[in-house]
């Protein structure tokens, strides 16, 4: 007998609650396709794995659009392990112990909060029309399955990463999301190049991951001596008075691990700063006294290494100076990889596992104005380079590391929802224009190049009108998404004021201003070489073809999603913490952030100071108009009219260093890669070649051999010969008992 | 039997064995290494009977016939190895059987 459920009345289905139990077939079903793709997708067919791989990241992105209706309720909450009180408007499942080595373990465990919500938003839904774009974009490549499977591994990996509820866990769809992306940038693996590029990506992602692990180290440990001192010292033992809440939080380090986040979250409920007033007991300020590698230090100076450490590592995954060489040449995968990974979800990694850890930051005004300061020189130092690149996906390669730039420098002064904002508004007009520079190379034989393209508006229609789209939005022109993300940034950066670091945020406000006005002239340049004029000479092909339905049908859904963007910029438009009226996204993301904001607030480490965005915005989009306007005179009038006349000498100097972005590669060539290589070899001759190979290997088989030689006469196959030997060695040993042992 | 002790069968018996050593190690031909290895069977015979005789233990007699039967088992071997090493190779000189040798 068939029941019809009605998901929204049955006592089941009709609590938010238990879509937690849900919260695993989202990873697992990406996961699944992988596997089918991988293994069955040439006896599948390219249709059936097609479907296979679209089909499950799909079925994710219904599930996460249940998964953010959940959170959305009134009623969803979990009770935090680590506390014993109430988180709403979030989902925990805990899928029991991953592995426990010593007083460390960890678990797997998923945990959405509105924070993640967003990001699944992101993931599954730009990661579903990126597949959907792909099958017909990879609809000539025969290494398909090998394609779909990397995609649906990639897409898991980033679920994992964002749902992850310890950064164990985290770590492991981190390092999941780096390798995806290897193979993928070297997905055409025959071409010496792209081999290369993925390597270096990887390697490149290989010392962010290392400084990423020896932040979680040093983070175990601060966790290990605040609970040690809470429980052998009497300063320590002020900390922890509220008997039943500490017991639940020692419980939960030594249960489900000291870097579960709820673990932190407690753990940083209980470290006040040195300022605070009125707590007694310890602070960031006191020195650890319990014995282990730690002591001495004291607690503040630990998170700020930790947290410096782990914007090493998001240094490397989001692409910020000093480790953002890689991610330009990973432009060297299909061009829906550079939208999926490299643009829209992967590099933003960074961003969001600082958004995830607000809490830390804020504790730390020394790390939040060092994340401020790199996300500023990243925009700009990229937006500069930018502005010389000839090919269509450098330029937007650039300009996602800048962009990147912009949400550092977010999150690094204390705004985190504008960061996260940034984020998603980012993810989508950044696809829309890396998918939008995909169908003009599909439509013009590989064409990369933007000098040799030019005059497609008419004959790409689509593809203009949402490249057009998407550039507005990035530019920051008023009705589009990207200006109001952008500009809450720059607004947050101009009101904020750190301890101790007053000039940071005007400093990072005037840099973000300067690189929103690259952005508008590069992004113009970019948008004017291809579209407007006419047909290059030199075009590969005479005439360009329009992309297929699904290609512009994915090109469609990104632009509209740029525009409607705007929705959740808008400021002042709902009620939020503290009664101000607030965007749609900081209202949305308060309760992810909302031990950020209060530690703010009351410890007065990162001050806002109240002030209408109306002016800020104001400047913001004449700096937009002024920087659009330049690159569009530039190129559509003044350098047309010096045709074959040279640059003047400052522009042209200026051109070629930018062009040769910088010779940041051959610094980095001469300063490390040179003395590494020649270390390397150095070892490799006296050490692998000399000392291994020479001494160890070779020196045992001489001796033997030598030994061997001298041994060998003693074989004489004389049967009489051996048992003369043994005869001997009996009557030696009958000497030996009665001489001995027999005395 | 009165001069007769323990010592004078444990003394012939050693005698024996280092003779039958001594023509293994020593004799070239097969045939008599082989009967050097009969003497060292027999003279740890005596030996085993010598114990049992003087410490009155009757189970002594019984590694002597079990000895005995083996050294049978062994001859029947022995021998037909022996004619059939000198039909194939014409000698019964240990020197020239050297096929131990690689």
């Amino acid at each position: 007998m068939l029941a019809i459920v009605n998901p929204f009345t049955d006592p089941y289905w009709g609590n938010p609650e238990n879509l937690a139990n849900l919260l695993w077939v989202i990873v697992a079903l990406p996961l699944l396709g992988a596997l089918v793709c991988g293994v069955l997708g040439k006896f599948m067919g390219r249709a059936n794995t097609n479907f296979v791989a679209c089909f499950t990241v799909f079925s994710s992105f219904v599930l996460s659009c249940l998964t953010v209706w959940a959170v959305g309720a009134q009623s969803t909450q979990f009770i935090s392990p680590a506390s014993g009180v109430p988180v709403r408007w979030a989902l925990w499942l805990d899928l029991g112990r991953w592995f426990s080595a010593g007083d460390f373990s960890a678990h797997y465990g998923f945990l959405v909060d509105r924070l993640t919500a967003a990001m699944l938003m992101v993931i599954t839904g730009v990661g579903f029309l990126i597949h959907l774009y792909s099958t017909e974009y990879m609809e000539h490549d025969d290494g398909y399955p090998r394609y779909f499977a990397y995609l649906n591994l990639f897409v898991a990996m980033m679920l994992t990463l964002v749902m992850a509820d310890n950064l164990v866990l985290l770590f492991v769809g981190w390092e999941g999301v780096g390798l995806c992306s290897y193979l993928l940038i070297g997905y055409w693996y025959r071409d010496t190049e792209k081999a290369w590029a993925g390597r270096k990506a990887f390697i490149t992602n290989r010392i962010g991951d290392f400084a990423f692990l020896i932040g979680m180290f040093l983070l175990v440990l601060l966790v290990g001596a605040t609970e040690q001192m809470g429980r052998e010292t009497a300063l320590g033992r002020s900390n922890f008075t509220d008997i039943g809440r500490a017991r639940a939080w020692v419980t939960t380090v030594h249960d489900q691990g000291p870097l579960n986040v709820e673990v932190l979250r407690e753990w940083a409920l209980r470290m006040p700063p040195e300022t605070a007033k009125g707590r007694p007991g310890m602070n960031l300020g006191t020195t650890i006294s319990t014995e282990g590698p730690l002591k001495g230090k004291t607690f503040g100076n630990v998170l700020t290494a930790v947290l410096l450490l782990l914007l090493l590592g998001a240094a490397g995954k989001s692409a910020q100076i000093p480790l953002y060489v890689w991610l330009p040449d990973a432009m060297a995968g299909p061009t829906p990889v550079s939208a999926l990974i490299h643009a829209a979800t992967m590099v933003t990694a960074g961003v969001y596992l600082f958004c995830r850890l607000s809490f830390l930051l804020v504790l730390s005004p020394t790390a939040m104005a060092w994340v401020a300061m790199i996300g500023a020189a990243t925009a700009i130092w990229a937006a500069l380079i930018a502005f010389a690149q000839n090919d269509i996906k450098k330029v937007l390669a650039y300009s996602t590391v800048s962009q990147l730039g912009f949400m550092f420098m977010g999150v690094g002064v204390g705004v985190f929802w504008a960061a996260t904002l940034h984020l998603v508004t980012h993810a989508c007009f950044k696809a829309c224009l890396f998918l939008g520079a995909g169908s003009v190379m599909h439509g013009n034989g590989d064409e990369t190049d933007i000098t040799r393209l030019g005059g497609l508006r008419k004959e790409m229609p689509w593809t203009w009108a949402t490249f057009a789209i998407a550039t507005l939005a990035i530019t920051g022109i008023v009705p589009l998404s990207g200006f109001f993300s952008k500009d809450a940034i720059l607004h947050g950066a101009h009101t904020t004021e750190l301890a101790g670091y007053p000039w940071v945020g005007h400093t990072v406000y005037w840099l973000g201003l300067f690189g929103a006005l690259c952005t508008a002239f590069y992004m113009t340049r970019l948008y004017a070489l291809t579209f407007e004029g006419k047909r290059a000479a030199d075009a590969r092909t005479p005439h360009a073809h329009e992309s297929g339905f699904r290609m512009v049908f994915v090109l469609v859904c990104l632009a509209f999603l740029s525009v409607v963007g705007v929705v959740w910029g808008l400021p002042e438009l709902v009620p939020g913490p503290g009664g101000r009226k607030v965007a749609v996204m900081e209202g949305y993301l308060a309760p992810a952030l909302n031990l950020a904001d209060r530690f703010a607030s009351i410890y007065e480490t990162v001050k806002h100071v109240e002030s209408p965005p109306w002016l800020g915005y104001a400047i913001a989009w004449a700096v937009a108009l002024v920087g659009g306007a330049a690159a569009w005179l530039v190129y559509r009038w003044w350098l047309p009219a010096r045709a074959g006349k040279p640059l003047p000498a400052p522009i042209a100097l200026f051109w070629r260093w930018a062009r040769a972005k910088f010779y940041v590669d051959e610094l980095y060539d001469l300063l490390i890669l040179r003395p590494f290589t020649v270390l390397s070899k150095g070892l490799f001759k006296i050490v692998d070649a000399g000392l291994i190979d020479g001494v160890a290997v070779g020196g045992t088989a001489a001796v033997l051999r030598r030994l061997g030689g001298w041994l060998r006469y003693t074989q004489t196959g004389n049967t009489q010969n051996y048992a003369t030997v043994m005869a001997l060695g009996l009557l030696f040993s009958i000497g030996v008992v009665l001489t001995w042992v027999l005395r | 039997m009165d001069g007769i002790t323990l010592q004078h069968y444990l003394f012939l018996a050693a005698l024996l064995f280092s003779l039958g050593v001594f023509g293994v190690l020593v004799r070239r031909n097969a045939l008599v290494v082989f009967m050097c290895v009969e003497l060292m069977l027999n003279a740890s015979n005596l030996t085993f009977l010598a114990f049992a005789r003087d410490s009155g233990v009757d189970v002594g007699h019984l590694p002597a016939l079990f000895v005995i039967a083996v050294a049978a088992a062994e001859a029947a071997i022995g021998l037909a190895i022996i004619i059939a090493v000198f039909r194939s190779r014409g000698t019964l000189n240990v020197d020239d059987i050297r096929t131990m040798r690689l």
